[in-house]
């Protein structure tokens, strides 16, 4: 069981690595999708997942990590260093946002982070130094050392490589005694504050450790894309994270990654779908916001753990049932519910 | 050392006087029974040390140093720990992880070492399982470890908040009906557990609605009734006070529920 699960993370790795070689251009383009989404989407899983928190404006720091990442370049720094900053200052950003915000829970919280959002999106269109409505040009290509990243097969590397990292930090934090610390209070903050666990304190720098995944998916992105403007950060997109996180599985980090592949992976296959010829113009958009809410709601009624989380459970009864059939004695462990 | 001090501690909700100018004093090392008729101010009482409810007026202190500016959190990094009337368990961890939330206090590798996967964040998970194993072992739920938490029928689940507490090798000790859901046998060995802590040196309160299981364990008892305290000293004093009688026989509860 164990070397079987070795085996396939390296398998999944060796395709990791392989496919940008075989994708074609617009599947390249969804294979980058799907790593900078999912670096944001890790985040939200280990927020929402682990600390019980909901943040409907996680687009704000992908974007504050892009901007911060453009701007240190275009001042003529290394775009490394540009790289590097974005998820620093997306985390600060957080930290201070998080003070007034975590004070608030649940629908209070998503509804008050939707309204960062779109504070965040007019003051950038009224900001000159970001470009305001019309956006920065002209970011430049990353370099990594004497290697400049032109080509978007480098991008989807890099992309990945900063997906791994995320995943890392993420599994590392999660089983550990602030991990344990995290779900403990996502489930009871009374009980976590008399074991000792200082509740705010750990909500806010779990807040700043999603934001800092997000900013360094957003400093990606803004390399890639070469320019950036407020109209490409819509509420819609922290949605979207969030319905990420929720079909992959809230609390599993390899679901997270999941569940972006699925739902990126859908939508675009949709959208080809509603541009061919003999449909009307609305289907695109339709396809889109309908796959949404049907995937919501089918994970919702069916797989409420998540796609992932579902299947390694039914994977797990299945070898289970299995083994019982040699050894009986197991018969009534394997039985209980996970 | 663990010396408990409490002043003119009152706190109401709305109108109810829930708890209403209550001096006490528990000496280190010393059981302490409370009891009272339901709605007495117990729980609150026991919200109020522990930091989770603000009093309107009074103060807290152990060992001479005054607990009422602090948060509940800090309050256990001094030492208070608490096993909650209503369990209070963390539903997606199993028993172990549970009670090893408990030892948060007794290691200190936090995020940086966690991330970085340092010597430090190895040796606090090595330090808190041992110290979580040991806690079950006490309590008599070493085979229910890998178990879901939520699994446990009410009565170990309180075992298992109780394994939690210890596991924090708390001075002060909160008990707020640790009996209740228990069965007979579990029942013995939570008084053993008390009675073994006693010996340790430990200072315990105590809150029974068994009267005859709080008189078999405590040095002494004090009453509550309407949030105040009507009758205090030994369980022999107590049982005798002509307060306590009309008291429960006033509100129709019965002394041995
Ligand atoms: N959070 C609260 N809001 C409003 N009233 C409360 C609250 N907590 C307690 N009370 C009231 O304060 C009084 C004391 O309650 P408390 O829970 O302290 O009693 P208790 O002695 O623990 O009772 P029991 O034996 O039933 O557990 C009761 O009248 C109760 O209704
Ligand atoms: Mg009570």
């Amino acid at each position: 069981m164990r070397s079987a699960g070795v085996w396939a993370v390296l398998a999944v790795a060796a395709a990791t690595l392989a496919l940008p070689l075989v994708l074609d251009s617009g599947g390249l383009a969804v294979y980058v999708q799907v790593a900078v989404s999912a670096s944001v989407v890790v985040g939200i899983s280990l927020l929402m997942g682990y600390a019980g928190q909901v943040s409907l404006g996680q687009a704000v720091f992908f974007a504050t990590g892009g901007y911060t990442a453009a701007l240190v370049s275009q001042a003529g720094l290394p775009t490394l260093a540009g790289l590097l900053a974005a998820p620093v200052v997306a985390a600060l950003c957080a930290l201070v946002l998080g003070l007034p915000l975590l004070r608030l829970r649940g629908h209070h919280l998503a509804f008050a982070t939707i309204a960062v959002h779109l504070i965040f999106l007019a003051v950038v269109a009224q900001t000159d130094a970001l470009g305001g409505s019309t956006g920065l040009q002209g970011i430049p290509l990353l370099s990594l050392g004497p290697v400049e990243v032109s080509t978007n097969q480098g991008y989807a590397y890099v992309a990945w490589a900063v997906l791994a990292v995320v995943v890392v930090v993420a599994r590392n934090i999660v089983r550990s005694r602030p991990g344990r610390a995290l779900r403990a209070l996502a489930t009871s903050e009374t009980a976590a504050a008399s074991s000792g666990i200082p509740v705010g304190r750990y909500k806010l720098t779990v807040f700043a450790v999603s934001a800092a995944f997000a900013g360094a998916a957003g400093g990606v992105f803004a390399f890639y894309i070469g320019f950036l403007s407020p109209g490409m950060f819509p509420v819609s997109m922290s949605i979207t994270y969030v319905v990420m996180a929720v079909v992959g599985g809230l609390g599993s980090v390899w679901g997270a990654v999941a569940g972006t592949a699925l739902v990126t992976v859908l939508v675009h296959y949709l959208g080809v779908l509603g541009t061919l010829g003999g449909m009307p113009d609305y289907a695109p958009s339709v396809l889109t916001y309908a796959v949404y809410g049907l995937v919501l709601v089918l994970t919702v009624l069916f797989l409420p753990h998540g796609v992932l989380p579902s299947l390694a459970d039914w994977w797990r009864r299945r070898s289970g049932a299995r083994e019982g059939r040699d050894r009986a004695g197991e018969e009534e462990r394997e039985a209980a519910p996970a | 050392m663990a010396e408990l001090q409490i002043t003119g501690l009152s706190r109401s909700f709305g109108g109810v006087h829930a708890v209403q100018d209550v001096d006490l004093t528990v000496a280190d090392g010393e059981t302490r029974g409370i009891i009272g008729p339901n709605g007495a101010g117990k729980s609150t009482l026991f919200n109020l040390i522990s930091g989770h409810l603000r009093p309107d007026r009074g103060g807290v202190s152990l060992d001479g140093r005054p607990l009422d500016r602090l948060p509940a959190h800090r309050r256990a990094r001094r030492g208070v720990a608490i096993v909650f009337q209503a369990a209070r368990i963390f539903p997606g961890m199993t028993v172990l992880e549970n009670v090893m939330v408990g030892a948060h206090l007794r290691a200190s590798a936090g995020f940086t070492a966690a991330v970085l996967r340092l010597p430090a964040h190895r040796a606090a998970e090595r330090r808190i399982r041992e110290l979580a194993l040991d806690s079950l072992d006490r309590v008599g739920l070493s085979d229910r470890a890998e178990d879901p938490a939520a699994s446990l029928p009410i009565g170990l689940q309180r075992a298992m908040q109780l394994a939690r507490a210890l596991c924090a090798d708390p001075a002060l000790l909160l008990l707020d009906e640790p009996a209740s859901g228990l069965r007979a046998p579990e029942r013995e060995r939570l008084a053993s557990i008390v009675e073994e802590l006693h010996e340790d040196g430990q200072t315990t309160l105590l809150i029974e609605h068994d009267v005859a299981f709080v008189s078999r364990l405590s040095d002494r008892v004090t009453v509550l009734d309407l949030g105040r305290v009507i009758a205090e000293g030994t369980p022999e004093q107590v049982r005798d006070d002509p307060a306590v009688v009309s008291a429960y026989l006033g509100t129709g509860e019965g002394a041995a529920a």
